[in-house]
């Protein structure tokens, strides 16, 4: 009977293929523009050919070359960075938060972390103007910090990593706690160990929205070098305006790292999502 | 015998704990506290405030800001075009993530292919993908009008009775462009709602779409008693989040636009509006009291979902428990 249900059905395969093609039609006509040639791009023929014919790098070099207008590779180094220590900082302190909302007790500790989704369905414009004033305030406009620290505050990872470590089974925490292990050994001992999967999906989730990230650099950065490179293709527009060539391949460069990771990681992701109800954003 | 002490000795040393769970909790507690909780009310008490950056001064308005917004036509033009693209997109855009999850439950070869094709979007910038689709939607040269002329010229030349193309407007005509921006935030988006779907779908027991085929029920009637009812939980998930994420709107039309709003302010939307009264004006006073105005429409409109979803799934449920 199972398999009767589960039986392949041939003729969904069409139309599926068709919205695959879809779908990945705008990003392979990037690609594509992005190695034409300018009169190729504009022209007849040329315009609506998918490949290139000649294919040119000329589009990337001009992207490269202009180092000092728009220093690409400072705002990759800076997407690299900032990512990686948000995702650092993330699995850090909510590993820590999450094991202290699941398996220790302390006064108050549900009412505060009921706090904490609630505050989940606040819109993030709420805070934009508020948390630029209190960046200010502290110092860090324009700063890395103005958009490690911050990103360190949502419920979010706390409640996926809470939803994960209660699965764990007491049991194996009685017995580290009888070989004599504190809070913190039982922690990286026991609980980390076994939430390896919840950890990968956190931290790849993080990763990507904040490599993503549009708003935050926006408001909370204003110099050149210390942009993103989100906010460095929207400059790159701006100057840009009806050079596509040029434009599809700083986009391209910056879809390309992202798209690589998904493709490396896609299993955990798409379960990471299903595990966890994040859409990915 | 053995067990009892072990446990209690156990729970005991659990609530000894209590500094070391204050401990843990601190580190991102305080984070919250900095970032989130003082955010939120700091903004309140800021929308309260005539208050522009750069004045020394912020006289206190009470309300006046939020009476303010809602005599000030822009304000209303702004709500208008979110609330537009809410309805466009949040109806559709699930529609499309339901089908390719549906579509996705059918197959099994290719399955991963297909899944990364339409998820792949999801993964990108907002201003790539918002770059990009303002190169498709080029009037003149863009992929869009290209392709589209090709097919009504090669319909009109077999002889069908078709008017000559005219290229479409996609972002140059103010009626167009909140389609046009909902067109490619459904391209970008439906990928993550289909994953939830899929997962929905795939929790649904197999014995009751076997119990409905034992029944005479072919896969059209499978659908609607099976899976749409079973999938209420991830429906009713799906929509309020497709509603708060729709509601903030930004990306899209902030690089599509830069540095306005679009033509006839037709992509000024209610996020671009506080950004552009917070931090092209100065004034955030009122940029906050537009930031809380938004807050409390998707609160209700929250609120207002759960009730109309969720009732009706506690019904079922109440009414087993009553037999058992």
């Amino acid at each position: 009977m199972r398999a009767f249900l589960r039986r392949a059905q041939p003729h969904l395969h069409l139309p599926m293929l068709l919205l695959a093609f879809l779908f990945l039609a705008p990003l392979l006509w990037m690609l594509s523009t992005a190695f034409k040639s300018p009169e190729d791009i504009i022209t007849g023929l040329g315009a609506m050919r998918w490949l290139p014919r000649p294919v040119t790098t000329e589009n990337f070099r001009s992207v490269l070359d202009k180092a000092e207008e728009f220093p690409i590779w400072r705002w990759t180094g800076n997407s690299v960075f900032i990512s990686l220590a948000v995702t650092a900082l993330v699995l850090t302190v909510d590993s820590l938060a999450a094991f202290a909302y699941s398996r220790l007790r302390w006064p108050g500790r549900d009412r505060i972390f009921s706090l904490l989704v609630a505050t989940m369905l606040v819109p993030g414009q709420v805070l934009l103007i508020p948390s630029y004033l209190l960046i200010r305030h502290l110092g860090l406009f324009d700063t890395y910090g103005a958009l490690i620290i911050p990103a360190g505050a949502g419920a979010f990872g706390v409640f996926l990593l809470r939803q994960f470590f209660m699965t764990i089974p007491v049991e194996l925490e009685e017995a580290a706690r009888i070989d004599g292990c504190g809070p913190l050994g039982i922690l990286r001992h026991v609980i980390l160990p076994l939430a390896r999967p919840a950890l990968a999906t956190l931290g790849i989730f993080t990763f990507m929205g904040t490599w993503n990230a549009f708003e935050g650099p926006l408001i909370f950065t204003d110099s050149l070098t210390m942009r993103t490179l989100p906010i460095g293709i929207t400059i790159f527009q701006g100057r840009y305006n009806t050079e596509y060539g040029p434009m599809m391949a700083a986009a391209a460069l910056a879809a390309i790292p992202v798209t690589i990771a998904f493709l490396i990681f896609q299993r955990h992701i798409i379960k990471g999502i299903s595990l966890t109800g994040l859409a990915g954003r | 015998m053995s067990v009892l002490p072990h446990r209690r000795s156990a729970t005991r040393s659990l609530r000894d704990d209590g500094w070391a769970g204050v401990l843990f909790a601190l580190p991102h507690f305080a984070l919250f506290t900095v970032f989130v909780l003082a955010p939120v009310v700091y903004g309140f008490y800021i929308s309260l405030h005539r208050w522009h950056i750069l004045a020394k001064t912020h006289p206190l308005i009470g309300l006046g800001n939020y009476g303010a917004a809602l005599s000030d036509d822009v304000f209303r033009i702004a709500l208008w075009n979110t609330v537009y693209f809410v309805v466009l997109v949040v109806p559709v855009g699930n529609l499309v993530s339901l089908l390719l999850a549906l579509g996705l439950a059918g197959v099994r070869r290719f399955q991963t292919f297909y899944k990364i094709s339409y998820y792949l979007p999801v993964v990108i910038s907002i201003a790539v993908v918002a770059v990009l689709w303002r190169w498709l939607y080029n009037t003149q040269i863009g992929l869009l009008n290209l392709y589209l002329e090709a097919v009504v010229g090669g319909l009109r030349s077999i002889g069908l009775p078709l008017p000559a193309f005219e290229p479409l407007p996609w972002l140059s005509n103010p009626s167009w462009v909140m389609p046009s921006i909902a067109l490619l935030s459904i391209w970008w988006g439906a990928g993550g709602n289909m994953v939830l779907y899929l997962a929905g779908i795939n929790n649904i027991p197999e014995d009751y779409h076997e119990a409905a085929v034992i029944d005479g029920a072919n896969s059209w009637q499978r659908f609607w008693a099976v899976t749409w009812p079973l999938l209420r939980p991830t429906t009713l998930f799906c929509l309020v989040f497709s509603v708060l994420g729709a509601f903030q709107i930004f990306g899209q039309t902030y690089v599509l636009f830069a540095p306005g709003s679009g033509p006839a302010r037709s992509g000024l939307t209610l996020a671009l509006y506080m950004y552009q009264q917070g931090f092209s004006q100065y004034e955030i006073g009122y940029g906050a009291a537009i930031a809380y105005l938004l807050f409390a429409l998707v609160l209700i409109l929250t609120v207002i979902q759960f009730r109309l979803l969720s009732n009706r799934d506690d019904e079922p449920s109440q009414a087993n428990r009553r037999t058992a």
